[in-house]
């Protein structure tokens, strides 16, 4: 599948705007609405452009979701705020919602399937569904968390005050 | 820089019960909670042993000696995502540290904290619904289906904040959102034009995913804190499974293929 640049950019112009709904049903400070939009535009760009290199999509998730936690410690040290929240609601759009409600849609039909083949068939459809969903909320939570875990810091106010 | 007497103790101790049930109910990692918790005490001039669980808080506070001076036990209230708060706390621990409150300034901000208001309903409502369009436009859906995820989503939070408020077990605020926002998509079946109604109904309850506790899951599960992260991991999954149910009997209802 060919990904033009306008499809890219619409890409992450909605993923900001998802950024910011979840952002609001998360109660953030005002101040940090502007940045959380960018990142999880930036996020969803990077998770796009390299499913379209063929990463697949859960290296594609880590690697974008590293971009948000990246940013996301310059975003914390600038508008002042711990880093989840800044990196927590960028990261929402790409959570695996699809896949999980369909592993459990599976799960439910695996109970009243009896036909060999049908069970068969879906048996791998749910767990499919369901390993991809696990990988990808791993991989999206090790990206956020990555670089404070190799910062080896508690919180990024520290690393400031360690600087001085 | 140890301004309180030893008879406050009482009143440093339930301070700290307070903020760690606080950053436990507005989802904090507890990693986070700990650190936080441990700043605070160090600048008030006290030592704390500390056993956070989901649901409950146990703490103990000693003198720099090792002296045992307080222990006490606290519930924390139901799960609420709050940023501002999360946010506010580690601001004031922060100021703790480095301009030296005392304990009634402390009390003082939690106050202001508590009471800081929420973003209008009417806001959270559109914007969440904008959000939703979002991610239809994401998986691939044009403007008809992304009108359609819109309106099922304003229509299933609101459903859900009105059970929230009677204060129905938090599966069954799911459940029922799940359900009327998909009711809703699935409506769009009957429109006589061609409108991929699976795509609208997939993304009409995405707003539901637990994506915080999920994420606080796995953070919590790398840190090592093993126990509370298969306990939030299985609250999530308990909440992916009410938007299945949710989604199945509309599914029911309406006899659409789903997968």
């Amino acid at each position: 599948m060919m990904l033009t640049i306008i499809d890219l950019l619409g890409k992450g112009v909605w993923a900001g705007v998802a950024a910011i709904g979840f952002a609001i049903l998360f109660n953030v400070p005002k101040r940090t609405l502007l940045p959380i939009s960018i990142l999880a535009c930036l996020g969803t760009m990077t998770k796009f452009l390299c499913m379209n290199l063929g990463l697949g999509i859960i290296f594609s998730s880590f690697v974008g979701a590293t971009i948000v936690g990246l940013c996301g410690m310059y975003a914390a040290r600038k508008y002042y705020g711990p880093p989840l929240v800044f990196s927590i609601p960028s990261v929402i759009p790409m959570v695996p919602g699809v896949f999980a409600y369909n592993m459990m849609l599976g799960l439910l039909d695996l109970s009243s399937k009896m036909n060999q083949e049908e069970y068969i068939q879906v048996l791998s459809h749910t767990t499919n569904n369901g390993l991809k969903a696990l990988f990808i909320i791993m991989g999206l939570a090790t990206g956020v968390a990555l670089p404070m875990l190799i910062a080896r810091k508690e919180s990024i106010k520290r690393i400031e005050h360690n600087k001085n | 820089m140890n301004t309180i007497e030893k008879d406050d103790t009482l009143h440093v101790g339930t301070t700290l019960l307070e903020i760690g049930s606080l950053l436990m109910s507005s989802g904090a990692s507890t990693m986070r909670i700990r650190h936080t918790m441990n700043r605070i005490a160090h600048a008030l001039g006290f030592n704390i042993e500390l056993m956070i669980t989901h649901r409950a808080l146990l703490l103990t506070l000693s003198d720099e000696d090792g002296e045992h001076l307080f222990s006490r036990i606290k519930r924390i209230s139901p799960h609420g995502v709050n940023f501002k708060m999360v946010s506010g706390i580690s601001h004031m621990s922060w100021n703790i540290v480095d301009e030296k409150w005392g304990l009634e300034k402390i009390n003082k901000e939690i106050d202001r904290l508590k009471s800081q208001a929420h973003y209008p309903r009417i806001i959270i409502l559109t914007c969440v619904a904008l959000a939703d369009a979002g991610f239809c436009h994401n998986i691939g859906g044009g403007w008809i289906e992304m009108l359609i995820a819109c309106i099922a989503t304003f229509c299933g939070l609101f459903v859900r904040q009105e059970f929230m408020k009677k204060q129905f077990n938090p599966y069954i605020c799911v459940f029922l959102a799940a359900l009327t926002a998909s009711i809703i998509a699935a409506t769009s079946k009957f429109i006589p034009y061609e409108i991929m109604t699976n795509k609208a109904l997939a993304t009409s309850v995405l707003f539901l995913i637990p994506g915080v506790p999920l994420i606080n899951s796995i953070t919590d599960l790398i840190d090592g804190n093993l126990q509370n992260g298969i306990i939030r991991g299985i609250n999530g999954l308990m909440l992916c499974f009410a938007i299945a149910c949710g989604l199945l009997i509309t599914a029911l209802i309406f006899k659409l293929q789903l997968i």
